[in-house]
């Protein structure tokens, strides 16, 4: 057989060189297009090595500490810091810079470049900057040149608590340095933590520089290792120093108090927690500022009230004084002779509270007066009360520095009196859970914790079994330390959040599906051109398996051969789709940065799918070998298609053979019944359960296209029927009822809820719902057609272009094989390029705005907009705008933008002043989602880039390194693709330490946009304030959208192509075969002329139905999935439409000039 | 079915020769025929009779000598005029019938009124019958007995009813010169008895000149003249 074979192959080079070169574009195709996923997914893995240098590892913190801190050799210290960057001489801006403080061992991790100059040069006045490329060409700056360096100034106490700093002044810190070296964007100049593949912008510090413009002397909130051990919590010996605590220790007992004033919950939980198991009595206490104490219309201004717990005997307020246990409040004698006030009289104490838009509100509350105690004992006691920054420390009330407003006006000489006497003493005292209601809030609920010795110890020893105790029970993540594996984390997410592998592929599935096409009917073709050849060797007693193989081996070596020149092509391919990317498709990745990379593994296995197809197609070509019966074959019969469907027998032979098969084919068939009945009732009971009668209705009609199918299939399994016998068919029909009742039943009973999660979920789905609606009309189209082409109706008159549409039935196979790629391939274009955006993006916001450094001021007040720096005209101009502030925590890009695998999505809070709006209502929270938080994405960036969908459970970590889980919901084409949205309430409750806004939605009048604009950015300079068009981030999002419809529609265009192509070779085959009756019509007086025409339009015809049948069906997938078409891309999609049916008009004309080119009429000779 | 015939017509062949490369077909043939005449060419394998039928009909074209009908030599048409000169003067049946298989007997037949607009190609010199050209084909269909089959596609008849099919198609012009190329060559002896009297049933009906090339040297002996090819020459018996 091998040598008949070969000698086969030999002789029939042509088209089997046709068939191996087709082989070679589907190898090159698939194989090149996973070819581009190994580079997209090795480029960025090359772009997190090159990101990461030898950085294995980090400890990173959200505040900063000592770097003794961890006990690990080779670490090195770093500070990051977001800010702005402002070039003095070309004042141009740059927003969202990463500032690095570091020292030289720092660009170690990159062992192959030299350390850039951090140094001050002797003859600049300031200290040096080191920028990367990238920087430099935002600020256009050269070295030697001056630029302001904008950051978050660090402080202990919250921006905003009431005692935290958020004057502009303050909180930011301005550095003036001078550029002392410009890095290459890459290494070092490359390095961010976060994983994107656009360049960042980069400017690097000397550490000690930063350390002290920020006041962190010898501190640091980061450190690197490249060892790749990982740093271990247990590496890290915390003191209560780093978590912000300190301990003041007396004579028989301890306070523990913290540096931002407020305990936090964590850490005041954690030390009652230790007291308690320690048996340490324990006093906790809350202390706030009162602006006011008013009773008898009589005012102390500004006095400190002590919340304190009343169960505490052993700690007594004064001798005989315990805290009442209501709502009452016991005054020192002091306030209580400037009151006038005595037992019984009611007490009105006003406090700030810091708001929503983090403003100051003027809270009151109302108490009874229990008592009046002296200033003794607890009384007297400042200690108690932690410093109040810019307070504490001045010897007048009147020289008070502190960050809310104090009206000085009210502090009266005997105010400044008892300040001078007695300091910050308090006046008042409450119970404690009276305090802890007043004003408790995110950052903790207690302000000191007094500790007393431990039963059978002295206080040394009880404070040292605290600390010990209590920094053993606090875990690192808890207090803001986060252990990272930079690098495995970095080369997870290069894995890619879009497996273009995959993507290309998809996109490439046209031209892999036109080419699999023509594999099969080439070498349909060339067994059909062998029919006498078959007919010979059956005549002779080859037996059909035999001839069959023989066919399959040939096969066999010919796609052996195209897959192995497909190999150089897939490189070839490959390179073109990665230039493509780089060039013309540079949208859908952002930063030309891929590079060619292979893997031997994906080059095997494009190799081997696409000789399984191939050989699967031309399976299907050699089936049809024994078909056509030995004569048929002899006499040269080369359309194996006219004799697809099996003759029908005589009744004698159907009911022996019937007969024979009913006794093993009868219960199978019952059974096969039982099923098919059971699924459908299953189906109907869930339809009808589920969506009523519109349900059941819209299920019958499904069912109707389905049996349409089925009936088709079943006539086409003529002979398996013809072993049914009545009775057979009766007892189907009954086990079927059977089992149609029993779906019903189930459905109806628990057993549906299973059904409901799995099956209707799946058919739910968009994809799937898109998926049916398209294939029904597709097939509603096709079956027409193929009613037509099989249609043998006599006409009352026979018309030229009838004459011509029938001659589409010469070959129905063929016409009916040629109208479906067609379609199929229109119909997918359409209805991918549907979703196409030509149009402008619309929008009800203005701009997008983004700043570097939060803002604690409210952009909608004119109060606000004053403290923020606006002028008064710039605030009125403002006024006409309305902003809506997102709080924002830090984190990936979760958008199409960013091609790693968002593993810390940026998470945004939205203000609750706007929870009321439609979009966002969503995201009050209910009492049935106590135990996870409501989060909206924009649904595009859930299913493809985080591969959720609306619904679905995403898991996050909170502040304290616990889980949090995000139940999530979807918005469509929306502004927030980048994003998740919490509720503010949320956010501020999971990231306690986040502070300020930093992400804007602003609405403003058209007219005054570019005014609005400019002013912003002017004034919010410091802050790295950047501002963009709305439609311009929308329309962003979208060109990345667009660009893949673009790829998909031009690599799907070749595909039609390489299809039409098929096209116009089935029409040159058919003219070929057909010579003889082309030679007839000649003879009987048709011009050759007509004979072209008639052919060509024959074709334009096939091409014609094929393109309107899956047009319509792509607008109808369309419409189904949208509901309109007012935004349908008529334009852009009428291009590759119509380029595909110029195309295939071209190709059809050329072919039929071509096969009648040759003498036609020496074919009607007798001899 | 009138017969509105010319009883002029003429077809004249004068020296006709054929070359095939440096091989000589035919050589000097000249002969004579009128309206009504039945003609068989006989000869032996590759002695030109098709070659000759070709000629006669069109198909190719002469080396030397003439080919004249009606006083109208064909190869001094143009392409289009000779288009519609064959479809309004000739008629072919082959050895193959060559019909089209994706329309149905009817359509078949109709198939040559296709050739030009308005049905007959014969224009307005030339139209003899201006009568409903489907109605003739259901006419044609009833000479040759296929009425019952006229919605057929041609895969489900025999091979003689295609053959008859195929005459019915080369008469719906209602041509001068009828010429058959091996007609019954591919039929068993009782189906040639049926397609060959039906050939001579309608030349008689039809009054036209009926060429046949034919082995079959008993349905030869029916024709009224016979014209035997032997190394390029004939004799006309």
């Amino acid at each position: 057989m091998r040598r008949f074979s070969w000698n086969s192959l030999r002789h029939f080079w042509q088209i089997h060189l046709t068939v191996a070169l087709c082989t070679a574009v589907a190898t090159g195709v698939l194989a090149g297009a996973l070819i581009v996923g190994d580079s997209v997914r090795g480029s960025l893995r090359t772009l997190t090595l090159e990101r990461l240098g030898t950085i294995q590892h980090a400890l990173i913190a959200d505040h900063f500490f000592q770097r003794e801190l961890l006990k690990r050799q080779g670490m090195v210290p770093a500070i990051l810091l977001n800010g702005s960057v402002v070039a003095q001489q070309t004042e141009t801006r740059a927003s969202k810079v990463n500032i690095y403080g570091v020292d030289n061992a720092f660009f170690q991790f990159w062992p192959g470049d030299a350390a850039p100059n951090l140094n001050k040069a002797p003859s600049q006045p300031f200290a040096a900057i080191v920028i990367n490329e990238a920087l430099q060409s935002e600020l256009n700056v050269q070295i030697g040149d001056t630029v302001v360096v904008n950051m978050p100034q660090a402080a202990d106490i919250h921006p905003e608590f009431l005692l935290g700093e958020r004057d502009a002044a303050k909180a930011i810190q301005s550095l003036r340095l001078v550029v002392g070296d410009i890095i290459l964007s890459k290494n070092a100049g490359r390095f961010s933590l976060r994983a994107h593949q656009s360049l960042p912008l980069n400017a690097f510090i000397g550490l000690p520089v930063l350390q002290k413009a920020l006041g962190q002397v010898g501190k640091v909130n980061a450190l690197f290792s490249a060892d790749p051990k990982p740093i271990s919590p247990d590496n890290l010996q915390l003191t209560l120093g780093a978590l912000g605590l300190n301990i003041q220790e007396h004579e028989d007992y301890f306070d523990l108090q913290s540096q931002q004033y407020l305990i936090t919950s964590v850490l005041s939980d954690t030390a009652l927690t230790i007291a308690n198991e320690n048996q340490i009595p324990v006093f906790p206490t809350l202390t706030y500022l009162a602006n006011t104490i008013k009773a008898n219309d009589k005012t102390v201004p500004y006095s400190t009230i002590v919340g304190l717990p009343i169960d505490k005997p052993e700690f007594p307020l004064v001798s005989g004084f315990q805290i009442p246990p209501t709502d009452e409040i016991i005054l020192n004698t002091w306030a209580a002779a400037n009151l006038d006030a005595k037992v019984g009289d009611r007490v009105e104490i006003g406090y700030y509270s810091v708001g929503a838009g983090e403003a100051y509100t003027i809270e009151k509350a109302q108490f009874q007066l229990k008592g009046i105690i002296p200033i003794e004992g607890i009384a007297a006691d400042r200690d108690i009360i932690p410093e109040f920054p810019g307070i504490h420390d001045t010897a007048d009330m009147s020289k008070w520095d502190s960050p809310f407003p104090i009206d000085y006006t009210i502090i009266r000489e005997q105010d400044e009196a008892y300040w001078d006497e007695h300091g910050a003493t308090p006046k008042a005292f409450i119970p404690l859970e009276t305090g802890k209601r007043l004003w408790q809030n995110r950052f903790g609920d207690l302000t000191t914790i007094r500790m007393e010795a431990a039963p059978g110890t002295d206080i040394q020893a009880t404070r040292m079994l605290f600390e010990t105790e209590f920094l053993k029970k606090i875990q690192p993540e808890q207090v803001g330390f986060q252990f990272l594996s930079l690098r495995a984390d970095g080369l997870q997410a290069s894995t890619g959040a879009t497996d273009f592998s995959l993507l290309f592929s998809s996109l490439s599935i046209f031209i892999i599906l036109a080419v699999a096409w023509l594999v099969e009917m080439f070498f349909r073709i060339g067994v059909e051109q062998r029919s006498r050849e078959i007919g010979i060797l059956q005549a002779v007693g080859y037996p059909l398996g035999k001839i069959r193989r023989r066919f399959l081996y040939e096969g066999g070596i010919i796609a052996g051969i195209g897959t192995l020149l497909g190999c150089l092509l897939a490189l070839g391919y490959a390179q073109l789709m990665i230039f493509g990317l780089q060039t013309w498709w540079l949208p859908a990745i952002g930063t030309p940065f891929i590079e060619f990379h292979a893997s031997l593994w994906n080059l095997l296995i494009g190799i081997l799918v696409v000789f399984i197809v191939v050989m699967i197609s031309i399976h299907g070509a050699v089936v049809r070998v024994g078909r056509v019966p030995t004569a048929s074959l002899l006499a040269g019969e080369t359309d194996f298609d006219q004799h697809s469907k099996p003759k029908p027998e005589n009744d004698h032979n159907l009911t022996e053979r019937a007969t024979n098969a009913n006794v093993s084919r009868g219960w199978a068939t019952q059974i096969s019944g039982f099923v098919g009945g059971l699924i459908v009732g299953t189906m109907v009971g869930l339809a009808f359960f589920e969506n009523g009668w519109i349900g059941l209705i819209a299920f019958i009609v499904m069912g109707v296209l389905i049996s349409s199918a089925i009936r088709r299939a079943r006539r086409k399994a003529d002979d398996i029927l013809a072993n049914l016998t009545p009775q057979n068919i009766n007892l189907i029909h009954v086990f079927s009822a059977i089992g149609f009742v029993v779906g019903v039943v189930i459905a109806y009973f628990p057993f549906g809820a299973w059904i409901h999660d799995t099956v209707l979920t799946w058919i739910e789905h968009p994809i799937f719902e898109f998926l049916v609606s398209t294939f029904s009309i597709l097939g509603v189209g096709w079956l027409a057609f193929n009613k037509w082409l099989n249609s043998q109706q006599v006409p009352k008159r026979l018309s030229r272009t009838r004459f011509v549409l029938k001659n589409a039935a010469w070959q129905p196979g063929r016409s009916k094989t040629c109208v479906i790629t067609v379609s199929l391939a229109c119909c997918i274009i359409v209805a991918v390029g549907g979703n196409r955006h030509d149009a402008p993006p619309e929008t009800a916001y203005a701009f997008v705005a983004e700043s570097a450094l939060p803002l604690h001021h409210s952009l909608n007040t004119p109060d606000g907009r004053f403290e923020l720096g606006f002028s008064e005209l710039a605030s009125q101009l403002l006024s006409a705008s309305e902003v809506i502030p997102f709080r924002v925590l830090p984190g990936e890009d979760v958008s199409c933008l960013n091609l790693y695998q968002p593993q810390k999505p940026q998470i945004l809070g939205v203000s609750d002043a706007v929870l009321d709006r439609s979009v966002w209502r969503k995201l009050i929270p209910t009492q049935s989602h106590t135990d996870r938080v409501i989060a909206i994405g924009d649904e595009k960036s859930l299913r493809w880039i985080l591969h959720h969908d609306a619904d679905d459970e995403f898991i996050i970590q909170d502040e304290f390194g616990k889980p949090l889980h995000l139940h999530l919901h979807t918005l469509e084409n929306s502004l927030f693709q980048s994003q998740l949205i919490i509720s503010e309430e949320n956010f501020m409750k999971y990231f306690p330490s986040q502070s300020g806004y930093q992400y804007f939605l602003i609405t403003t009048p058209p007219e005054l946009m570019e005014e609005t604009e400019q002013t912003l950015e002017k004034t919010l300079g410091d802050y790295g304030f950047d501002v963009t068009l709305a439609s311009a981030r929308l329309a962003g999002y979208r060109a990345v959208e667009n660009t893949y419809i673009s790829t998909f529609q031009s690599l799907g265009g070749l595909g039609v192509l390489l299809g039409t192509f098929g096209l116009a070779l089935v029409l040159f085959r058919n003219i070929i075969e057909r010579r003889g009756e082309l030679a007839t019509l000649r003879a009987f007086g048709f011009r050759r002329h007509l004979l072209s025409r008639m052919l060509f339009l024959e074709n334009c015809f096939l091409l014609t139905v094929g393109m309107l049948i899956g047009i319509v069906a792509g607008l109808a997938a369309i419409l189904a999935s949208q509901g309109h078409l007012r935004t349908f891309p008529w334009v852009s999609l009428t291009i590759p439409l119509l380029s595909i049916f110029i195309f295939g008009i071209i190709a059809n004309a050329v072919a039929v000039v071509l096969a009648l080119r040759s003498p036609l009429l020496s074919t009607l000779k007798s001899e | 079915m009138k017969n509105t015939r010319d009883s002029t017509l003429l077809l004249k062949v004068s020296n006709l020769s054929k070359d095939f490369g440096k091989i000589r077909v035919l050589r000097d043939i000249s002969f004579t025929f009128s309206a009504g005449a039945s003609v068989a060419i006989t000869g032996p394998s590759g002695s030109g009779k098709s070659t000759l039928l070709h000629i006669i009909g069109t198909l190719e074209n002469p080396s030397g000598g003439r080919v004249e009908i009606n006083n109208t030599d064909p190869f001094t048409l143009s392409e289009p005029e000779l288009a519609r000169y064959r479809n309004a003067v000739l008629g072919f049946v082959f050895q193959e019938p060559h019909l089209l298989p994706q329309y149905s007997v009817l359509e078949n037949v109709l198939v040559p009124t296709l050739a030009f607009k308005g049905g007959q190609g014969r224009g307005s010199a030339l139209t003899k019958v201006q009568s409903d050209t489907t109605q003739r084909a259901h006419e044609l269909l009833k000479r040759v007995g296929l009425t019952h089959r006229s919605a057929h596609r041609p895969a489900e008849l025999s091979g003689g009813e295609r053959q008859r099919v195929a005459i019915a198609r080369a008469l719906i012009n209602q041509p001068d010169i009828l010429l058959c190329d091996e007609p019954t060559g591919n039929l068993d002896a009782a189906t040639t008895k049926t397609v060959a009297n039906l050939l001579f049933e309608l030349h008689r009906a039809e009054r036209n000149i009926l060429i046949v090339v034919t082995h079959n040297l008993m349905l030869a002996a029916r024709f009224e003249q016979h014209l035997q090819l032997a190394d390029g020459t004939c004799i006309v018996k």
